[in-house]
């Protein structure tokens, strides 16, 4: 194993970086470099991206209801 | 940092919608999650001295909200919070339950997908079921980095805790998310039929591969 490939254990391990973005370039291009031949922890990564989109949906439309907006409004107008 | 009361005006007005939004979560219902907002947004102008930046408002307004929820939630509860919020963060060597580790039959690649079709049969009402029976240490990080899209400097930040801490409790979270979910699908007998066909495939004695190509 060289420097830059990593194993199950360790994709394992930064499974929800890699699917937040949240790794950097190396350890980013070693985790693509895994996934591309390991199909179970291609597979687990898939599952995981999936999952954190339909948890992600559940977000509303973020335009508070009006009554919300007008008593900001009002309050921001009396600083 | 000097802000006019313009800028901050605009900036709020841009948030509110998200503010309440996590403020709905947060609290469980609008009436509380209005008046949140709008005590955080007092706190804010008042505070407007200890934003460090333009580009850190957001981090900085929702740590503001967060601290507010925590703070009035205490004195409502008139006494010391039970939610051990940074003990159970210590706790490694628990393991993290995971939906695809339960059901991934990678035998039945070639003609099924147990987890994928469990994602499929997954409604939006299981999901804020399970997000809203979260307790609430795990609940804000998945609100934070799965509904609005926080990365994880802008959690740490919100939150007032180390990175380290961001990714081992969101980690956590995601395994309580998943075994409420589970657990859900359990209770309704829907862990899903492809669970079931690679249980009677078993019984009925396919084959074994190490890749489902190879069967």
């Amino acid at each position: 194993m060289t420097k830059h490939e990593i194993d199950c254990e360790k994709a394992l391990q930064q499974i929800f970086q890699f699917i937040d973005h949240e790794l950097g370039g190396d350890e980013r291009e070693a985790m693509q470099r895994h996934l591309h031949t390991c199909k179970s922890c291609f597979s687990r990564a898939e599952f995981e991206r999936r999952l954190k989109g339909k948890v992600g949906a559940l977000r509303q439309e973020q335009d508070a209801p009006e009554v919300v907006r007008s008593r900001i409004s009002r309050l921001l107008k009396t600083f | 940092m000097a802000i006019s009361r313009e800028a901050f005006g605009e900036k709020v007005l841009a948030l509110v919608g998200s503010l309440h939004g996590v403020a709905c979560r947060l609290t469980g219902n609008d009436t509380d999650a209005e008046d949140l907002v709008a005590e955080s947004v007092a706190r804010a102008w008042k505070a407007l001295d200890s934003l460090e930046s333009d580009a850190a408002f957001r981090a900085w307004i929702f740590r503001i909200l967060h601290n507010t929820f925590v703070s009035e939630r205490r004195r409502a509860n008139a006494r010391p919070q039970c939610d051990p919020i940074d003990g159970e963060d210590l706790d490694e060597a628990e393991p993290v339950f995971s939906i695809f580790e339960q059901m991934h039959q990678p035998f039945l690649l070639w003609f099924s997908n147990p987890e994928q079709e469990f994602l499929d049969r997954l409604l939006r009402e299981d999901l804020e079921r399970a997000l809203a029976t979260l307790p609430e240490h795990h609940r804000v990080v998945v609100i934070l980095a799965d509904l609005e899209e926080f990365n994880y400097r802008e959690i740490a930040d919100t939150l007032g805790v180390p990175l380290g801490t961001v990714r081992s409790r969101l980690a956590r979270a995601r395994g309580t998310l998943q075994k409420l979910l589970w657990e859900q699908a359990q209770a309704r007998g829907l862990r899903g039929d492809a669970a079931t066909a690679a249980a009677e495939g078993r019984a009925a004695g396919v084959p074994r591969a190490k890749s489902g190509k190879e069967a």
